[in-house]
């Protein structure tokens, strides 16, 4: 059966794609296909196939060799110019003060001002007996704490975002139990005119034109009056 | 009497912010209200209801409670921005600020003695502060529970307060801190289960919690059984705000559609001793939601996103029958917000954080009495001065001719250069003002555009000369020789450059001497606020408005008031005169017509004219319109020296651009409504 199958299927792809075979109907015979020639035409169909293939799996590989490129490029944007990590690198390291205030915030947060100063003192000469691990590590810390010279100061502005949205919040709340959904509000051009219509004398509605209508045409009308005006101008 | 071509402007487009909080003083006469836009203005309500100090806002300000401390001396407001800040009302400018630590405060409530606030905060804490002399210091936290507490009261007696949340009110003991009672406001429909809001609350020296909430309701609950005494419903939508009188037997309410209701502790039955809270009397004064309203002895105060403040006397608190026992509505400011350039025919307009200086428009026809003449030229809207930062303008100032635009925030002093070319603006700032106490309240430049002098704090009023090529130097401080604690609020120059008159928030009027730079006299005192300050250009007399309606006239070279003035206090003004809702804002001269004044209130525009006789009371006041029906012969015998137009209203400004020519600045209400946050729609049958 799956034979019969095959060579009724090599039957209808028939010969090469070159040739397109006369529409077969259903109550004529299959045509007689030798076994070389339909071996030939699936051949060149995997071979097409395959090319077919291998240039979807070369576009793919290239579109992702191009990503990885951007993305390289990207992180070394990111970092400091070359030039400035070197500068880091070959920097004095930091007086014992300093190193051993760094230290001191790292290891103790929660001493006492006493403590504090005295933990300082024997902290610098745990400091300076460190291996040269703890050093480097340090000084990588330092480093991205350390700046080159440079006449700035540093200020630390006054948080907003949390209050800024806590009254925004607060703003949403009101808004939505005042003038929400279910609060029954009407526009003011309605509710303005219901007088007007119910006077003895009826009158037109508060805001008989809406401002919005036509604005492109005037808008046109409006540059069209400009450009006019500046020909009429030059001449 | 006079023929005027009027420009009739109606091109400023001040939107006024509604009201959102008010609070009367405890044992004074003032009444404290504040903006949707952090304005904080203060009422004298014993001077005619005239406002007198007003603290201009700031862009992220939000005041969303108000109230007096500390015996009624000190005003504390907190709003959205999580901060509670005290107002100086000497110097007229927000004074200190704390965080309250909770995130955005809903409600604040001061305790019957003023010595303690509390704070009702966005993380649902009462926080408990105390009021020391020289600011607030957090006291503690009350016992704190999930939910927003949206509004607070204290009970008369200090020991409890009952906060009201959503679905919820809370019942806390003060010196315990914590919660003694809980009660559930839940509002349970069929189908929908809708949150029910409690968006004011008052406590009664009865035990009884009165609250207001989002389904319209006004309850009285016990609060030690937590049960519900009594329940009227008002409204369909949201009553917004309570008031509780003194003696706790009326109370005012204001809901979303812009009504007010009054309840009040009636016995059941005449002579009985048991008493019931009963709906009396409603009113609808507003157009839009009703957030503030406030009690006061004798009257009912309500104020609306309309911005509108309405006054309503009780009738059976008002001792005699007279112009007390009148309805007061309040829509727009007791001050200008106009300048006029006279010799340049501009007009800058104050709005809270930008100025617009507009050239008025021409006509080349005349006509009759009521006709409208065809403008050849279109009013022009020359420019537009943004002011930078979130601070609101205080005041503003344009020179006669047109070239020197002035203008003070509360932290900055801006001074611009203006030129004309053809029919295109430039503007220069001046750089390196003097530096002065900053905020000025009221800016007036000479006639002459050589100087400018700037009403300050403490009584003091600055002198800077302007120069020719664009500078701007202070020549002289003047200050009141007896010393003064509150700011100058109105400023007044002689045409001729000799004198400066100055009012300070104590009502004292100081009038210096330009030319030798001395304090020449101080008018004598007078009980009531003054509303507007002139100086005649010919005789050098001071016409002086008082917010009673009172008009006097002081010759400033000899140092007393004049024959004419003494006239006017002997017969005494009209009645109808006297019974004006509105205080004068501004006082102009014609120099044609020396004895002519101009003056203007809200609602009408009046030429006095000092040659005709006084009006007594049995005569008509507004007597315009039978004059011109009547023939020359008996128009004399019947004419006085009130000239009064209401064809013109509201009126914000009006002044004379030269000898027949007026220009009047109105600004329609309806104009302004559309542009005002939606009201409650109002279903009527037939439309």
């Amino acid at each position: 059966m799956a034979r019969r199958r095959k060579a009724s299927a090599a039957a209808k792809r028939g010969p090469p794609a070159a040739l397109p075979g006369p529409p077969s109907s259903e109550d004529e015979a299959p045509e007689a296909v030798s076994f070389g020639e339909a071996r030939e035409a699936a051949e060149t169909e995997r071979k097409l196939v395959g090319e077919a293939a291998r240039r979807h799996r070369e576009l793919l590989r290239e579109k992702r060799r191009r990503r990885q490129e951007l993305f390289a490029e990207q992180k070394r944007r990111k970092l400091l110019p070359e030039a400035v990590l070197q500068e880091l690198a070959a920097a004095p390291p930091p007086r014992p003060g300093g190193q051993a205030a760094a230290a001191e915030r790292g290891k103790s947060r929660g001493g006492g001002a006493a403590k504090q100063r005295q933990g300082r003192v024997q902290r610098q000469g745990r400091v300076q007996r460190q291996g040269q691990v703890q050093r480097r590590l340090k000084t990588d810390k330092q480093r991205k704490g350390a700046r080159s010279k440079g006449n700035y100061t540093a200020v630390c502005l006054k948080d907003q975002s949390l209050t800024g949205l806590h009254q925004q919040l607060a703003k949403d709340f009101l808004n939505t139990h005042l003038y929400g959904p279910d609060t029954k509000r009407a526009q003011a051009n309605e509710f303005f005119s219901l007088e007007n219509k119910k006077n003895p004398v009826k009158k037109a509605a508060v805001e008989f034109v809406d401002k919005s209508w036509g604005q492109e045409k005037k808008q046109r009308a409006l540059r069209f009056k400009i450009r006019w005006v500046s020909t009429q101008i030059k001449n | 009497m006079g023929e005027f071509e009027v420009h009739r402007v109606r091109f400023f487009g001040l939107v006024p912010a509604g009201v959102r909080c008010l609070a009367c003083q405890p044992r004074g006469g003032r009444l404290a209200l504040a903006r949707t836009d952090g304005a904080v203005e203060v009422y004298n309500l014993a001077a005619n209801y005239y406002q007198e100090k007003v603290i201009p806002g700031h862009e992220t300000r939000s005041v969303e409670a108000l109230c007096w401390a500390a015996g009624g001396e000190r005003l504390f407001g907190a709003g959205l921005g999580g901060e509670i800040t005290e107002y100086d009302l000497a110097r007229l400018c927000a004074a200190r600020s704390v965080d309250g630590g909770g995130g955005p405060v809903w409600s604040m409530a001061a305790n019957d003695s003023g010595t303690q606030l509390a704070i009702g905060c966005e993380d649902g804490s009462v926080k408990l502060f105390q009021v020391v002399p020289g600011g607030i210091q957090f006291e503690r936290n009350l016992d704190r529970r999930k939910g927003r507490i949206l509004c607070l009261s204290w009970h008369p007696a200090g020991t409890h307060i009952a906060a009201g949340s959503i679905d919820i009110v809370r019942v806390f003991d003060v010196c315990s801190g914590r919660t003694v009672q809980r009660i559930m406001v839940n509002y349970h429909v069929q189908k929908v289960k809708r949150e029910c809001i409690i968006w004011s609350i008052a406590f009664l020296s009865s035990g009884a919690v009165v609250t207001s909430d989002s389904f319209g309701r006004v309850q009285f609950w016990d609060w030690e059984r937590g049960t519900l005494l009594e329940s009227h419903t008002v409204s369909t939508s949201a009553v917004l705000s309570l008031a509780v009188s003194e003696k706790e037997d009326s109370i005012i309410v204001g809901t979303s559609t812009g009504a007010t209701f009054q309840f009040q502790l009636l016995p059941v039955k005449i002579g009985s001793l048991e008493k019931r809270w009963v709906r009396t009397k409603p009113f609808q004064h507003h157009t839009h939601d009703v957030r503030a309203v406030a009690h006061s002895s004798t009257a009912l105060i309500s104020g609306g996103l309309d911005a509108q403040l309405v006054i309503r006397p009780l009738m059976e608190k008002v001792q005699k029958k007279s112009y007390d026992a009148v309805l007061r509505k309040f829509t727009f400011p007791h001050r200008r917000l106009v300048s006029c350039a006279r010799k340049a025919r501009l007009l800058l307009f104050q709005f809270s954080q930008h100025l617009e200086l507009w050239r008025l428009g021409s006509t080349e026809g005349t006509g009759k009495d009521g006709e409208v003449l065809p403008l050849c030229r279109m009013p022009e809207h020359l420019l537009q001065l943004k002011s930078k930062g979130p601070e609101h303008i205080y005041c503003s100032c344009v020179s006669s001719c047109g070239s020197w635009v002035a203008y003070s925030t509360a932290s900055r002093f801006h001074l611009y250069r203006v030129q004309y070319e053809g029919d295109g603006v430039s503007v220069k700032k001046v750089p390196k003002a003097p530096k002065m106490l900053l905020p000025a309240y009221q800016l007036q430049f000479s006639s002459d555009s050589g100087s400018l002098f700037v009403a300050s704090a403490r009584g003091s009023v600055h002198v800077l000369q302007l120069l020719e090529r664009g500078g701007c130097k202070h020549l002289h401080t003047f200050r009141p020789p007896s010393g003064c604690p509150e700011a100058v609020y109105l400023l007044a120059v002689s045409a001729d450059r000799h004198w400066l008159a100055a009012v300070g928030g104590d009502w004292v009027i100081h009038v210096y001497n330009l030319k030798c730079l001395k304090h020449h006299c101080t008018v004598p005192t007078y009980s009531c606020a003054v509303t507007a300050l002139a100086i005649h250009p010919l005789t050098n007399n001071l016409v002086i408005a008082y917010s009673d309606q009172q008009l006097f006239e002081f010759s400033i070279p000899e140092k007393q008031y004049t024959a004419w003035s003494r006239t006017v206090q002997n017969c005494g003004l009209h009645k109808a005169w006297l019974e004006r809702d509105s205080p004068i804002t501004h006082i102009a001269f014609n120099p044609k017509n020396p004895s002519h004044i101009l003056l203007h209130d809200i609602y009408m525009f009046c030429v006095l004219d000092k040659s005709l006789p006084l009006p007594d009371n049995s005569t008509l006041l507004m007597n315009q319109s039978t004059l011109k029906q009547l023939p020359e012969t008996a128009r004399q015998r019947q004419l006085h020296a009130f000239k009064i137009c209401k064809k013109f209203q509201p009126l914000l400004f009006a002044d004379l651009l030269d000898e027949n020519c007026l220009v009047m600045v109105e600004r329609p209400i309806m104009d302004f409504k559309t542009q005002l946050p939606l009201p409650v729609q109002q279903k009527k049958f037939g439309t």
